[in-house]
């Protein structure tokens, strides 16, 4: 029984230290990224140390020797650059990544719960990046957590009485001591982790006297749930005691003065009343929730905004009655509040579903790094507006077609350094990542100063493929032909290579992105550079939606897929080569009927009485259809298993009168 | 089972429970145990493009849910009136999926040896889905399983979908 639980106890602290890896390695990745940059910064430096050290330390709770040699390595080659023993160059830099790969690998490994790599594999590269290789630390030696220096004076052993002496020389040496008390989560996991994170880092603001538990008790997993610090100087305290509410899992950080008949913690209850209280704010203050659990809820507030919509037209059913006109006019105020609560309730739950683009792009540059180097281009790759939120369907949806997008760009879109000379263009390359809210829509753009895209070629290349014919393609302006990039199968032999070649293609990522109801833009000018801009709309699971009608069976059209919407009079539907079509300002478009385009038969003159001018990538197509019902906030329910794959339909409603109906997507359906 | 019981023989699960239904002039039954509910008629909206088997959805208390349409999937004629049509909702792998019966008449207990293995003369290409034809008085019941014909409709639905 001990056995399960300890298994289980170790199984939850597993998951943990992987979450915490996973935000580590991220960060050591993009941090790698930038000292390569700024070798000689110093906070950057420390970070990087800091980040291996925790990693070490998480790694060490669970026995995962391997990892923590690694780590501990890294620390070393990683001290003495922030030592300024030596500087940073480029062979140490590949190296450092090589480590950070392992570590991927390692991490990746552990949590399908196999073995890791073996250290061996990568310790020579480590050691090789050091100067003076540390004593490789076997695995049975119960590694202990490395120090900075300062912490060295901590008293020894923890031992109470020699603690207290220590300090009481230091009050009656005149420095100010202070006692600051750490509470953590009770039920936290790695809470050594968490005590030793806080050492670590009030040891960099100020100087520790002594904890209790000591540091040799943290080392040996005896950690609680409170940690007691011993800090000198006032103004040193009051930033420990901040940086220490930073620390994941605490709770409070609360802070008094020590005097001299103060006993020492161990005996002290941490309970007394403490004369200074730190909070935590938000930090910290986050809960995982799982996305079915969400949706469900949002299914329910769907609902919540059906009942809302009946409730007011009973209450103007009512209402119109002179008799029940007070009653109905009650109802009318009762639904509008209803109104308020649950579009309240709406918005909380989307916010809930939001997650930054920050959580996709981390592994950007040094993507862009390596890329880079192996096309033996230079690069210099920038991001902004990584905190835009959208809903993490729409991030799955667009990881893929940026990755592909960057790859275009290093691959094809900027030139060799010494062709951007001769064309007088700075040596290295621009790359730039930028998202941003526009109306009710986020834009995210990948854009380089490169090449362009060279229409003449796209076009014979189609040709080629027999994706348009040659007459049809002079018909074409450049925009339209460098759309040609977006139809499937385009991507030629010629130019795939290894870097991308793989992936998806233009193609999948354009379908990718209608998925979620997004677009994908394309301006190219040749020698000026590419810009692939992708609109994505805010939230996912409700939106504006058409309501048309159609061979009586209700339909709604999302709003973002029709620019315009027209009233059909005969003279201004003519024909052009025996096809419907319809003049739109000085533009001539295809007419077609919804209710053909549904069962599938030629345009007839089948009571259309409206034409939705739609926004389709190739080109806008006039749609008829019999009825405009008006337009409406929708749920969009998912259609799945039997109904999941039919081609566009986008899912289903629930109308007010309670009756499903079919959401089309256009762009598929025609 | 080791265990030997003494005394006299006790009759375990010598019936089964089945839910009757008919489609146009025929009866069928389908296993209880696979029904999760059973609801009067409503409104059905088409879904274009939809596999043929597919009536349309329904909306099921804020879910939507498919149904499908057996008398396509049998080959018989649509029948006009629809007083006592109701839909039979049965356990798919995502969530319930309706079925659309004439009639539901009623629940049974059938004695299992009553039950008879499909005749392989009677029956074709949908022989699989036959679990066996029940005498009752002077009915022929023809037990179906439900699920199979689902779960093979999905399949070959994802199947048309991939290679198109």
């Amino acid at each position: 029984m001990i056995r399960e639980a300890e298994a289980k106890e170790y199984a939850k602290d597993l998951e943990v230290l992987l979450a915490e890896t996973d935000e580590i390695l991220a960060n050591t990745e993009q941090n790698l990224v930038l000292l390569e940059k700024a070798p000689s910064d110093s906070a950057l430096l420390q970070e990087l140390f800091r980040a291996m050290h925790t990693l070490k330390g998480g790694a060490a709770t669970l026995g995962l020797e391997e990892a923590v040699s690694v780590c501990h390595g890294m620390e070393t080659v990683l001290d003495e650059v922030r030592t300024g023993q030596r500087s940073v160059t480029s062979e140490m830099m590949n190296g450092l990544f090589k480590v950070l790969d392992w570590l991927k690998d390692w991490r990746n490994a552990i949590g399908e719960g196999a073995e890791g790599p073996p250290a061996s594999g990568i310790l020579p590269v480590v050691e090789a990046l050091q100067i003076c290789p540390s004593p490789s630390e076997g695995p049975q030696s119960n590694v202990p957590l490395k120090w900075p220096e300062t912490c060295e004076k901590l008293p020894a052993k923890g031992a109470a009485g020699a603690l207290t002496a220590s300090l009481e020389a230091l009050v009656s040496q005149g420095n100010p001591v202070y006692v600051l008390t750490v509470r953590f989560r009770t039920d936290a996991p790695l809470l050594s982790v968490r005590c030793f994170q806080v050492l670590t880092l009030v040891e960099e603001v100020a100087e520790v006297a002594g904890s209790s538990p000591s540091l040799e008790d943290i080392e040996n997993d005896k950690a609680s749930d409170a940690l007691t610090l011993y800090v000198v100087g006032e103004k040193e305290s009051e930033q420990a005691q901040r940086i220490a509410a930073t620390v994941q899992d605490v709770v409070e950080v609360s802070m008094r003065r020590y005097t001299v008949n103060t006993t020492i913690a161990g005996a002290s209850s941490p309970d007394k009343k403490p004369e200074i209280r730190v909070e935590k704010t938000a930090l910290g203050k986050t809960v995982r929730v799982d996305v079915a659990l969400l949706d469900s809820l949002m299914n329910m507030v769907g609902e919540l905004v059906i009942d809302r919509t009946r409730l007011s037209q009973i209450a103007a059913r009512l209402m119109s009655n002179s008799e029940t006109a007070a009653v109905g006019s009650e109802i009318s105020s009762l639904a509008s509040h209803l109104q308020r609560t649950s579009s309240e309730l709406q918005d909380g739950l989307m916010r809930a579903r939001l997650l930054p683009l920050k959580s996709i792009v981390g592994k950007f540059p040094r993507m862009v790094r390596d890329l880079s180097r192996r096309c033996g281009k230079e690069t210099v790759f920038s991001m902004t507006g990584e905190s835009t939120e959208m809903d993490r369907t729409v991030l799955e949806a667009i990881d893929d077609p940026l990755i592909h997008l960057l790859r275009n760009a290093v691959d094809h879109g900027i030139e060799m350094p010494d062709e951007r000379e001769r064309l007088g263009k700075p040596k290295a390359g621009n790359i730039r990542l930028s998202a941003w809210y526009e109306d009710n829509q986020i834009l995210v753009r990948v854009e380089d100063d490169g090449a362009g895209m060279d229409p003449e070629r796209i076009r014979r290349t189609a040709v080629k493929k027999g994706l348009i014919t040659e007459e049809a393609s002079r018909k074409l302006s450049e925009q339209e032909i460098c759309e040609l990039v977006f139809l499937p199968g385009l991507s030629t032999a010629s130019e795939t290579t290894e870097v991308s070649g793989r992936g998806v293609g233009m193609d999948v990522a354009r379908q990718n992105l209608e998925r979620v109801n997004g677009r994908i833009e394309l301006w190219t000018r040749p020698g000026e550079g590419t810009q692939v801009t992708l609109r994505l709309p805010l939230t996912l699971s409700i939106m504006r939606a058409l309501l048309v009608k159609c061979a009586d069976e209700v339909y709604a059209i999302p709003t973002s897929s029709v620019e315009e919407i027209f009233s059909l009079k005969d003279q201004s539907i003519g024909s052009v080569r025996g096809k419907q079509a319809m003049k739109v300002r000085d533009r001539i478009v295809p007419l077609v009927s919804l209710k053909g385009v549904l069962s599938d038969s030629p345009w007839q003159r089948d009571g259309s009485r409206y034409a939705l001018l739609t926004r389709t990538q190739a080109q806008p197509v006039a749609l008829g259809v019999e009825e405009l019902l008006g337009e409406e906030e929708i749920v969009v329910k998912e259609l799945r298993g039997l109904l999941s794959r039919v081609r566009g339909v986008a899912g289903a409603t629930i109308l007010a009168e309670g009756d499903p109906a079919v959401i089309l997507d256009i762009n598929r359906i025609l | 089972m080791a265990t030997q019981l003494s005394g006299p023989p006790v009759q375990i699960s010598a019936e089964r429970q089945i839910v009757a239904f008919s489609l146009g002039s025929e009866l069928y039954g389908v296993d209880i145990s696979k029904v999760r509910e059973i609801i009067p008629s409503q409104k059905i909206v088409r879904v274009p493009r939809a596999p043929e088997f597919v009536e349309g959805i329904i909306n099921l208390r804020g879910r939507v849910i498919p149904v499908l349409d057996l008398r396509k999937h049998f080959g018989l004629p649509r029948s006009q009136s629809a007083e006592d049509q109701r839909i039979i909702l049965v356990e798919d792998e995502y969530d319930s999926i309706g079925v659309v019966v004439d009639a539901v008449s009623s629940v049974m207990q059938i004695p299992v040896d009553s039950i008879e293995p499909p005749a392989q003369v009677i029956v074709g290409p949908d022989v699989e889905y036959i679990e066996g034809i029940a005498k009752v008085d002077d009915d022929l019941i023809v037990l179906v399983d439900l699920t199979k014909i689902i779960s093979d409709a999905e399949k070959r639905t994802l199947k048309e979908a991939k290679n198109p």
